[in-house]
């Protein structure tokens, strides 16, 4: 460790009061929660989630400083020049109000449209949305009870084969035994051939030997 | 006096810590009661497969009960069960499906606990969240104490658990925090209950020098001692410790020990030991400066406990309220909830040896005071003699 880091760290421990003979974790706690509260505010790492879009404000246009009192000055004077020239200025304004008057009145028939559609969407989509949660919810219901079923019969399967296989270990054994039984049977019928065989050849030189 | 230990596992191979806790318990009190541990065959908590020979057995002289498991758990099911009842609206007979699919289902175990409740004077059951709790507890609430090992996830909050923590005569918890979380959730202040924990030993003789010299660490380290795991906090740990070491340059090491099942960030100071012996593991912690407690869920944490036994402070994670409450009521370590406080508390505790000496010596007072297993079995006595008066 250098020494630029210990004196780091010496300068932390300095700043943070401690009182060696009776501690109190609480309060070195809270003191060290003060320091970081004190420390200036650092960056995040990470970058931030990113904030909805919105379209940039655009400033108004830089207009020449006008007074009050002078703006209606002027308009006044600008009325009283062209007060003769009304009725020329209306007719020729008139095809502009009243395609303008059109446009206004498509324009609103348009927005309500666009409502009655957009709410009827909603509506629709609200719907169909229902629909499919009970869809999926009834799918998922059928899948765990087809899910519980199927692992019951796994289970039940496991078990089957499980005495089965039982069932032929104990099988072989028992064959095995039989035939181990039935060789010594051969051996021990074999035996007593052979006892009968040699009496059979006993009583007869018995015999001999009395009848002689 | 007959008592009976009744856990979901027990074996000198199982070192899980409710497990563990129940055979340390069941070791030492075994001089003052008759006592038996009733449990299953299973030594796997994933799938409770029977593992272990049915009937009765000996385990470092206490005598052992087993009982087959009648359905092993499959995981995926009982992963899928636990997500619907966690997230969805249910009913009580949904959580007890759950309970049956979290087991270890051992019907046998509750049969036998009811055609032998005369047999015992009380019988104690680890682990709240399973099977055998359940069911047992259900079967002979009069003879029950229940040592609930709770931790704060979200099962504590099924329905089932709320009736369930009102039936036990006693209970005995393992922190401050744990009784006033499953006192908030039942109402049940009513019932008799003491916090108690566990003891552990520590040896009297241990080796930092030659730790080091085995496992080649140089310089000063902190120690992580437990399941490398997101749940116990290992991932945020490593990512602090990354920082701290990029914005300080110091040349502090973190040494893991434990079983791995999380990826651990290649870094040369970041040094991973895997599961090492009793003997390794109490040297690596008297030769570290700091153990540092990451995780968000703990119901005791021995190794704290450990720690302080052997005069060592904790940096633990504010998050786990025990961890936190430990470390006020102690006075012997520091906490953090995000990393500015990690890396003041840690640069405060590498920086100063004597607060580190001050907070150690904190420690080594509370576990005399409160962990050791004089204490522990003196409260366990004075548990039963209360009911005993009551009766």
């Amino acid at each position: 460790m250098n020494n630029q880091d210990k004196d780091k760290k010496a300068k932390s421990a300095s700043e943070i009061k401690i009182d060696y003979d009776n501690i109190d974790v609480a309060d070195i706690m809270t003191q060290i929660r003060a320091k970081i509260e004190a420390m200036p505010k650092r960056p995040p790492e990470k970058i931030p989630p990113q904030q909805d879009f919105a379209f940039p404000s655009i400033p108004p246009p830089d207009l020449p400083p006008e007074t009050e009192g002078g703006r209606s000055k002027l308009k006044g004077i600008l009325l009283k020049i062209m007060r003769p020239f009304a009725p020329l200025i209306k007719l020729l304004i008139l095809p502009v109000h009243h395609e303008l008057t059109e446009t206004i009145k498509k324009l609103d028939l348009t927005n309500k449209k666009l409502d009655y559609w957009t709410e009827k969407f909603d509506r629709d989509l609200y719907l169909v949305n229902e629909t499919l949660n009970a869809r999926i919810e009834e799918v998922d219901r059928t899948i765990n009870k087809r899910l519980d079923l199927a692992y019951d019969e796994i289970g039940r399967i496991k078990e089957y084969t499980k005495l089965l296989h039982s069932l032929s270990h104990n099988l072989v054994v028992e064959l095995t035994k039989l035939k181990v039984e039935e060789e010594a049977l051969k051996v021990k019928s074999r035996i007593l051939e052979k006892d009968f065989e040699f009496l059979g050849k006993r009583e007869r030189a018995l015999e001999d030997q009395v009848f002689k | 006096m007959k008592v009976a230990f009744v856990v979901q596992r027990y074996g000198l191979d199982i070192s899980g810590g409710a497990e563990l806790h129940c055979r340390w318990v069941t070791e030492h009190m075994q001089k003052y009661w008759d006592v038996e541990v009733l449990t299953t065959r299973a030594s796997d908590y994933i799938t409770w497969k029977d593992h272990y020979p049915k009937g009765n057995d000996t385990v470092n002289g206490v005598p052992v009960k087993r009982f087959s498991v009648a359905k092993p758990r499959h995981p995926e099911k009982f992963g899928r069960i636990q997500n619907h009842i966690l997230t969805n609206e249910h009913r009580e007979e949904d959580e007890l499906k759950w309970l049956e699919e979290e087991g270890p289902m051992s019907p046998s175990l509750i049969r036998y606990i009811e055609e032998h409740t005369d047999d015992y004077d009380y019988f104690i059951f680890f682990s709240y969240r399973y099977f055998h709790s359940y069911w047992g507890i259900n079967t002979v609430p009069q003879k029950s104490i229940l040592v609930p090992t709770a931790e704060h996830d979200p099962v504590i909050y099924l329905q089932i658990f709320k009736d369930l923590f009102r039936k036990p005569q006693a209970y005995i918890y393992n922190s401050v925090e744990e009784r006033k979380m499953i006192n908030a959730l039942s109402q049940n202040d009513h019932v008799l209950g003491e916090v108690v924990g566990v003891g552990t030993e520590v040896p009297e003789k241990v080796y930092p020098e030659e730790f080091r010299q085995k496992f080649d660490i140089n310089g000063d380290y902190i120690i992580y001692i437990g399941r490398i795991d997101e749940n116990k906090g290992c991932h945020e740990l490593f990512d602090f410790f990354l920082r701290f070491k990029k914005e300080t340059s110091s040349d502090l090491k973190l040494v893991l020990v434990g079983s791995n099942i999380l990826k651990i960030p290649a870094h040369p100071d970041i040094r991973y030991l895997g599961f090492l012996s009793e003997e390794d593991k109490f040297s690596g912690l008297s030769g570290a400066l700091v153990l540092i407690m990451p995780s968000f869920f703990e119901s005791l944490s021995m190794v704290t406990l450990e720690a302080w036994a052997l005069k060592k402070p904790v940096l633990a994670n504010a998050r786990c309220e025990v961890l936190k409450g430990q470390c006020l009521r102690s006075n012997a370590g520091l906490f953090y909830e995000n990393y500015d406080e990690f890396r003041e508390a840690l640069s405060l505790l590498l920086a100063s040896e004597k607060l580190r000496e001050s907070l150690g010596q904190k420690g080594k007072a509370y576990f005399d005071q409160n962990y050791t297993w004089n204490v522990i079995e003196k409260k366990y006595l004075s548990i039963i003699e209360q009911l005993e008066k009551r009766k």
